[in-house]
């Protein structure tokens, strides 16, 4: 087993939210991320999916990781095995959506795809393999990056909304002035920098 | 056989990725070595470099590591230990949390003079381009002949100008990064927990 | 065939570049863009995986069931992506310790998963093999370029070599993600800026039918 380093999982859970946002510290899943932020309900959703995805996609790639590939030398591998958990992993999701609640299948369904190849989630479980985790650190590092995007994308969504009708330079409009905003998100989060002791 | 009957479909998929896995096995058995080579490359050159010996070329490096370090120890005990000019330099592996995961550096003092030789970064997972900063030349050369005060050395992040580095080595004191003030407290809490470290070792004290 | 070539050549490196116009695949690459040696690995490495990657699913394209289209496209990705990793890790080992996760989410960037969807799905393996350089080193230029500015104006030197004079005070935003963010965004409203000029200029010739 390798060295676990000892940061309280819970601690870590907030800090990848806050201080070392994913998305405003890492870039990871910015594509999707400026493409779907336009609309509030549809941010609501994919972000909901992706904070889910990611947290189970790290314990089972945890799991997979410490019993599967390390035991028998097959790390040189482990780019295939994660992005075939990930998909896995978002595939059952949507089954497991579909056929207990049609309705939340209605409002995520079609941004499960999507998730595959969203880069947070293989960024997260990239992460949490280089960054040796534990178990527990793993899953709050998986969900609380999840929640760190979804945070992100929903305000981002709401400014957005509120310079709909503002008079922006023509060239700028659409994807140059969303870049500026997560530019000023990035600079407001940096606040939190070292609010959150990760010892 | 159809293109979408279930057979193909499981035949195909179980073909192309043996035929992808097995290119990938091949790939990496070749590689095997240099990469291993690499590996030793680094640790070996890791012990020379936060001591401050030099050498020429990587085939060097193997040679003079094995003529001029001991090595005691085991596991996380192991340290290595070299006499220059007559007093006693020992080195060890020290880790402790970063930011955003361990930060294990190779860290080497002189016994006698109770000034540090230098440190090497082996394995740290901070920020990019901020708290990654530590594995820099600038931030690293700070530590060689930096005297320990009875307080061991202080990282001090702030008005500094980045890139630069403390060059007074008497005043037990370094230039953090700035920007990254919690890798600075990190590694500064490290460094002292691995003089602490190396001072206990038997024969620390000769 | 020569003029097929350039025009998907042209369309990669300016007219459909993947960042300026469609803002595709800057995550796995902006975050290392503090630094030009690691863009420019980290570019190449996107470069060669797409280059490679679209020639064989266009290769394969015949062949593979429609069921398992998207995992066999992530399949071939993920290999070419592998061998990058091991080439870094065997001949660049500081690089591949420094850019860490970076290489690995190749996979994800983009790029590669929308030029094998949108061009090597339906064109033959040479002109995807072409459309994927082009479209890698479309996204190496912008990206060098502002990582040059990054390096630059946030350390005060290029490749780790110091070019600014002595009193220069580096501008540590810049290396911090915002100004990343904002580069981007620059050189986003620069392309379109000039696609709306580029229009606008077209216009007159066009109005007068549109009065009658």
């Amino acid at each position: 087993m390798p060295a676990f380093s000892d940061i309280n999982p819970i601690v870590l859970f907030f800090a990848s939210i806050l201080t070392s946002n994913i998305l405003l510290s890492n870039f990871l899943g910015t594509c999707s991320f400026i493409a779907i932020s336009k609309e509030w309900k549809s941010s609501f959703g994919l972000g909901l999916a992706v904070t889910l995805v990611i947290g189970i996609c790290c314990a089972i790639c945890w799991t997979v990781l410490q019993y599967l590939v390390i035991p028998l030398g097959i790390e040189y591998l482990s780019f295939i095995i994660f992005i075939i958990v990930i998909a896995a992993v978002v595939q059952m999701l949507e089954m497991v959506i579909d056929r207990y609640s049609p309705s939340l299948y209605l409002s995520l369904g079609i941004f499960l795809p999507l998730i595959t190849v969203n880069c947070a989630v293989l960024g997260a479980v990239l992460f949490m393999q280089i960054r040796n985790y534990g178990f527990l650190q793993a899953v709050a590092f998986g969900f609380g990056a999840g929640a760190g995007w979804w945070l992100a994308i929903m305000l981002l969504a709401a400014i957005r909304k509120r310079i709909e009708n503002n008079p922006v330079p023509a060239g700028l409009k659409g994807t140059g002035i969303t870049l500026i905003v997560i530019g000023f998100m990035a600079m407001a989060f940096i606040g939190f920098s070292g609010m959150i002791a990760v010892q | 056989m159809k293109r979408d009957s279930t057979v193909y479909v499981v035949l195909f998929t179980f073909f192309v990725c043996a035929f992808f896995v097995a290119l990938l096995a091949v790939a990496n058995e070749l590689t095997k070595d240099r990469v291993e080579a690499n590996r030793r490359f680094a640790a070996q050159s890791a012990v020379l470099d936060a001591l401050g010996i030099g050498y020429a070329a990587r085939t060097d490096a193997e040679t003079i590591y094995a003529e001029r370090l001991s090595v005691s120890g085991e596991g996380s005990d192991r340290y290595y230990s070299t006499a220059i000019d007559g007093e006693r330099h020992l080195a060890a592996l020290v880790s402790g949390p970063g930011l955003w995961g361990t930060i294990e550096i190779m860290l080497a003092m002189d016994m006698d003079s109770s000034r540090l030789d230098g440190i090497q970064v082996l394995s740290q997972n901070e920020t990019p381009g901020l708290g990654g900063r530590i594995d820099e030349q600038w931030f690293k050369r700070q530590f060689r002949g930096e005297l320990i005060g009875p307080e061991g050395i202080s990282i001090t992040s702030g008005a500094e100008a980045a890139g630069t580095g403390d060059a007074d080595p008497e005043n037990s004191r370094l230039d953090g990064i700035t920007g990254a003030s919690r890798t600075s407290q990190a590694m500064e809490a490290i460094v002292n927990s691995g003089i602490a470290k190396l001072r206990k070792l038997p024969g620390g004290v000769q | 065939m020569s003029g097929k070539y350039s025009t998907i050549i042209r369309d990669g490196l300016w007219s459909n570049n993947p960042i300026l116009f469609q803002v595709l695949g800057i995550c796995s690459t902006l975050a290392v863009t503090n630094s030009l040696r690691n863009t420019f690995i980290m570019t190449m490495g996107v470069t060669f995986s797409t280059a490679f990657a679209s020639w064989n699913l266009s290769l394969m394209k015949d062949f593979i069931p429609r069921k398992v289209r998207m995992i066999m496209q992530v399949l071939v990705i993920s290999f070419y992506v592998i061998i990058v990793d091991i080439i870094l890790r065997a001949y660049l080992p500081e690089a591949s310790k420094q850019l860490g996760p970076y290489v690995g989410l190749i996979i994800t960037n983009c790029i590669l998963m929308g030029r094998a969807e949108a061009f090597a799905a339906a064109n033959k393996p040479v002109a995807s093999f072409i459309d994927g350089l082009a479209n890698g080193l479309g996204y190496t230029a912008i990206l060098v370029g502002i990582a040059v500015v990054r390096e630059l104006l946030g350390f005060g030197t290029l490749l780790g070599l110091r070019v600014a004079p002595a009193n220069f005070v580096p501008m540590t935003i810049m290396i911090m993600p915002p100004s990343a963010f904002f580069l981007v965004a620059l050189v986003a409203w620069w392309a379109k800026s000039l696609g709306i000029r580029k229009a606008a200029w077209k216009q007159p010739r066009q109005a007068p039918s549109a009065a009658r």
